[in-house]
């Protein structure tokens, strides 16, 4: 079968239309003579009308030919015989190979018995690289640098093989699907017919993604090409896998979360730091001692017992003196496992003084009267001494766009009506990382806020409203969503709290115009309708709640839930830093408040190694940028006109410390064949025999068969100016 | 300026005292510079001979029976004058033009050239214009006014009609009853085995012919390119054609046509002369009668 290398130049062949085209317009363009000698061309035509017609038609056929043969070389076509067989079998490699070396260099590559992964995936590597010949060309995509400017494909096998060498494994966590599809694309850029994508892994199943069928349909899809494509062309690339035998499951304990037990952290209060440590083996319960520093010193250690396959989470109470940033670290003392790389985490937290919102109640009042004076009182009662919530209300109408300045959350009590300036004003708010709470009542106009706070599901409101209903029998809130960190002050054990929290009258919404996977619901009614539902927009977060925020609607304010709700959604609503501070290996430090641009800011990691900076923009402000940060750690960056250093944090991903196996047949299951799996050098180099190539590339023939034709039109050409005459002169 | 004006300037500066001479001597009584070799009456006594039964007494030479009483009859050489038929085809193809002046413009002033010349030293010169069928029929003449009506008629001429000379040579060559001299003006862009028999049908009435045939440079060169239209005027159907593919096969087709004009013409003793409408008529005459 013949396959094109360079089907991009497919509208090349319309080029063969040119000297058609040229033909016509030629005969178009006629010019008209007042003839004398007609006799002698009638004479002519008598004798050779035939002869000339023939001689057009092959003069036209041969510069047609000529240039179909020049337009089919530049496509590149490849003469394959390849059998198309896979999974283990020899491989049949086209006339050159292009190969894309896919290196899973993530977390779970450290690890290892008597070797690290990494370093096996090296020698299948450079077992495959023994296997290619001079002009096969190669690519080397990282996991840990996907995302990166594509390079062009080398060949220069040898130095390729130097770099694998020297390859170290780093923090980034794994996405198969992703490094495929990378992968794929960058086979775009390589020319030679014999298409193969090599994936170095570590036999781990963390980052297949498995669960995320859409990604692999898509991925299969574009993997599969063409009908009848066969395996190992350029439309459908031939999957090798190189990994590690596997040795089945293997043991690890690792730190795989640290958090705090409110959104909110203020200043003098006791806060609870939550370390959460996994272990993945199955042998049985490990003993561990976790301990953990804040802003490098010492605060706290524990000792707790893993259950096998099970986590455990260690709890400390600890006081941040004053607002900041801070940086949490926790670690396993006296422990070495497979992977040291999840036996330390670190969290940057921002201790606030207090949050600053602004309420908006629909009508002019005090107290307890009206749309927010209930939660009012729940953010700041008077016995709060803790000064958690900044609260100012202020009824709709003396509510401005330059107010938005001074808050991180801002609360829409049952607002009728929002100048559009507001809208815009507010929408600007949320995506540039602010949180607005909506509460609607009686006053709400459905067509209103449809036609401007949610447009279709573009504008703030996280989705339309269908409508008000109040069903004859109040329904209770069912569901909540206990992942939520809004719920962080709620457990299984107090989620009967809101069984006696009867909602008379509340909004349909109606979800349709949004992806169901942006709407996240917080609370259900026992007839399933949402009550509260966040939407992300932007950089930044809206919380809907579908009943009134007073009693108009609900008793939800005369509930014991209310209180550690409103004051959940608040927090979480306030408690995003932007730009983010806890980062993924690869991240950078990104701080926008740079008051000062001419003052130096510098940055360093925890061993004291200065990052590099740049000064760039975010968010349309300006900001100092840091290098990528590949090793996990704390990192701080001083900014000379703030009294304190801001902390950042950059972990790895917990899926990494599963280091669950993933046996061929799993792999295989995720292609449709194609896909050759191998998992030592010995049988990398018994089934890639560089002898083995079966197809040859055609262009030179179409080019040498153009010339050849070019050499026919010219004695043509020239037969024709000359035949007849014996070059006589008239 | 009139044609003859134009004859006169260009042909006297360029020609001097340059004369025509027929190859034979035509069959003249009138004196003139040609020599009859029929001998009979004339001013110019040559010798006597004997009577013989049948001669016309009034030849007879009184004063030698007076001395001698003997019979004798005397002869005289005679001079007579060229009769020349200027033939002018003024058939369409002869309207062609691919510069300002056309082949008959061309052909026209050469025959007037060639009659001032004739005229000039007193031989008669006649006309004859055709196309497929003579249109006007001067016959010789040796005043000058006589020529001025030949140059009339050739101011009136307009290219028309097809070319078919051969009939009218075969006409023309039955009227011609008297040795002369035809001169035949055409681009010959006839079946050339007829017009070539009816040429040897006119060298055999004793007529010698020359013949001078013009012809546009672009009509031997064939310099089109790309596409052209080609429209006959002589009434052709149109021919659309490729001129860089076709030049070739003319060129061949119109040599095998002058191939055989020339050969025909040196078997039947007839000078052929080729001439271009972008060479000098001068140059062309020169060329002509410096050939005899």
């Amino acid at each position: 079968m013949i396959e094109f290398l360079n089907p991009i130049l497919f509208g090349g062949l319309l080029a063969l239309s040119a000297p058609v085209i040229i033909h016509l317009l030629h005969r178009r363009k006629i010019k008209q003579v007042d003839w004398g000698a007609m006799r002698f061309l009638l004479e002519m035509l008598a004798k050779r009308r035939r002869r000339l017609v023939l001689d057009e038609i092959l003069l036209l056929l041969v510069r047609v030919l000529t240039i179909a043969c020049v337009a089919i070389a530049m496509l590149r076509p490849a003469l394959n015989r390849h059998n198309g067989r896979g999974n283990g079998a020899a491989i049949s490699r086209q006339g050159r190979t292009a190969a894309v070396l896919l290196v899973d260099d993530s977390v779970s590559s450290r690890a290892g018995r008597a070797q690290p992964a990494f370093d096996i995936m090296k020698k299948l590597g450079l077992a495959y690289l023994d296997s290619l010949a001079p002009g096969d060309e190669v690519s080397l995509l990282l996991m840990s640098q996907l995302g990166t400017p594509p390079s062009d494909p080398l060949f220069d096998v040898e130095g390729i093989k130097s770099f694998v060498s020297a390859l170290k494994p780093s923090y980034a966590s794994t996405d198969i699907p992703a490094l495929m599809d990378a992968g794929l694309n960058q086979l775009k850029r390589h020319i030679n017919p014999g298409a193969e994508l090599v994936l170095l892994t570590d036999g781990r199943k963390d980052g297949w993604r498995e669960e995320d069928k859409v990604r692999w349909d898509d991925l299969r899809e574009r993997l599969r090409g063409p009908k009848n494509a066969p395996v190992g062309s350029r439309q459908r690339p031939q999957v090798i896998v190189l990994s590690p035998a596997s040795v089945g499951r293997e043991e690890n304990l690792g730190i795989t979360a640290i958090g705090m037990d409110r959104s909110l952290v203020s200043a003098g209060s006791p806060a609870g730091i939550r370390v959460t440590v996994s272990n993945f083996g199955i042998q049985g319960s490990r003993e561990v001692t976790v301990q953990i520093a804040v802003n490098g010193e010492a605060a706290g250690s524990k000792h707790i017992e893993v259950p096998a396959a099970g986590q455990e989470v260690a709890g400390f109470a600890y006081t941040f003196p004053e607002p900041g940033s801070y940086a949490v670290e926790a670690s396993l003392a006296d422990h070495q496992d497979l992977l040291a790389a999840d036996d330390r985490r670190a969290v940057s937290i921002q201790v606030e003084s207090s949050l600053p919102v602004l309420l908006v109640d629909g009508l002019a009042s005090q107290g307890l009267e009206n749309k927010l004076g209930f939660l009012q009182y729940a953010l700041a009662p008077e016995t709060d001494h803790s000064g958690a919530f900044k609260v100012t209300r202020i009824p709709l109408v003396q509510f401005t766009a330059s107010m938005l300045q001074d808050y991180r959350v801002v609360v829409l009590g049952d607002a009728r009506v929002l100048e559009p300036a507001m809208v815009d004003a507010l929408e600007r708010f949320v995506v540039a990382g602010g949180g607005i709470l909506v509460g609607l009542g009686p006053d709400s106009d459905r067509e209103l806020i449809n036609r401007y706070w949610a447009r279709n599901g573009e504008g703030f409101l996280p989705c339309p409203l269908a409508g008000a209903v109040t069903p004859p029998t109040a329904p209770v809130p069912a569901a909540i969503n206990l992942g939520s960190p809004v719920f962080s002050g709620f457990g299984p054990k107090n989620d009967e709290a809101w069984k006696a929290a009867k909602v008379r009258s509340y909004f349909k919404l109606d979800a349709r115009q949004v992806k169901a996977s942006d709407l996240d619901p917080l609370l259900t009614l026992d007839n399933e309708d949402l009550l509260v539902a966040e939407r992300r927009r932007g950089l930044g977060l809206v919380t809907l709640v579908a009943t009134s925020l007073n009693a108009d609607w609900t008793d939800l304010p005369l509930q014991a839930a209310y209180v550690p709700l409103v004051r959940g959604i608040v927090g979480h609503l306030g408690s995003f830093i932007i730009p983010p501070r806890n980062l993924e290996p690869g991240g950078q430090i990104v701080y926008a408040r740079v008051k000062d641009p001419a003052k130096a800011m510098r940055a360093e990691d925890a061993s004291g190694k200065p990052l590099k900076l740049t000064l760039g923009a975010w968010e349309g402000r300006d900001a100092v940028i840091s290098e990528p940060l590949m090793e996990p750690g704390v990192f701080v960056l001083h900014d000379p006109t703030e009294p304190k250093p801001i902390y950042y944090a950059v972990a790895v991903s917990a899926a990494e410390s599963a280091l669950a196996p993933v046996n061929d047949r799993e792999m295989a299951g995720n292609f449709e064949g194609g896909l050759s799996i191998f998992h030592t050098p010995e049988q990398v180099a018994a089934s890639l025999d560089p002898a083995r190539r079966l197809s040859v590339e055609l262009w030179k023939w179409f080019l040498a068969a153009a010339l050849g034709l070019m050499f026919v039109e010219a004695w043509l050409t020239r037969r024709e100016a000359t035949s007849g005459s014996g070059n006589r002169a008239v | 300026m009139s044609l003859l004006q134009t004859v006169q300037q260009e042909v006297i500066e360029r020609l001097g005292n340059l004369s025509i001479t027929a190859r034979q001597a035509v069959e003249s009584v009138l004196a003139g510079q040609h020599r009859s070799v029929r001998r009979g009456l004339s001013v110019e006594f040559v010798g006597h001979r004997e009577y013989q039964p049948g001669d016309d007494l009034r030849h007879l030479d009184w004063l030698v029976w007076a001395r001698s009483d003997r019979y004798d009859i005397r002869q005289y050489e005679e001079e007579t004058k060229l009769r020349a038929t200027i033939l002018l085809d003024v058939s369409g193809s002869m309207g062609y033009a691919f510069g300002p002046q056309t082949k008959l413009d061309y052909a026209r002033s050469l025959a007037a050239a060639l009659g001032f010349l004739m005229i000039r030293q007193s031989d008669a010169v006649g006309l004859v214009t055709c196309d497929t069928a003579i249109r006007e029929f001067l016959p010789p003449g040796s005043t000058m006014a006589h020529f001025l009506n030949v140059l009339a008629a050739l101011e009136k001429v307009r290219p028309g009609g097809e070319t078919s000379l051969a009939a009218v040579l075969d006409e023309i060559a039955e009227r011609l009853t008297r040795r002369g001299l035809v001169i035949l003006i055409t681009d010959a862009f006839d079946d050339p085995a007829a017009f070539l028999k009816s040429i040897q049908f006119l060298r055999y009435r004793k007529q010698e012919v020359r013949l001078f045939q013009v012809l546009d440079p672009q009509e031997q060169l064939f310099p089109f390119r790309g596409m052209i239209e080609f429209i006959g005027l002589e009434h052709e159907p149109r021919l659309r054609l490729d001129g860089d593919r076709v030049r070739a096969h003319y060129q061949a087709v119109f040599q095998q046509h002058q191939d055989r004009l020339a050969t025909g013409c040196h078997a039947a003793c007839v000078q052929l002369e080729t001439c271009r409408t972008n060479e000098e008529l001068s140059t062309v005459l020169i060329r002509a009668l410096a050939m005899r």
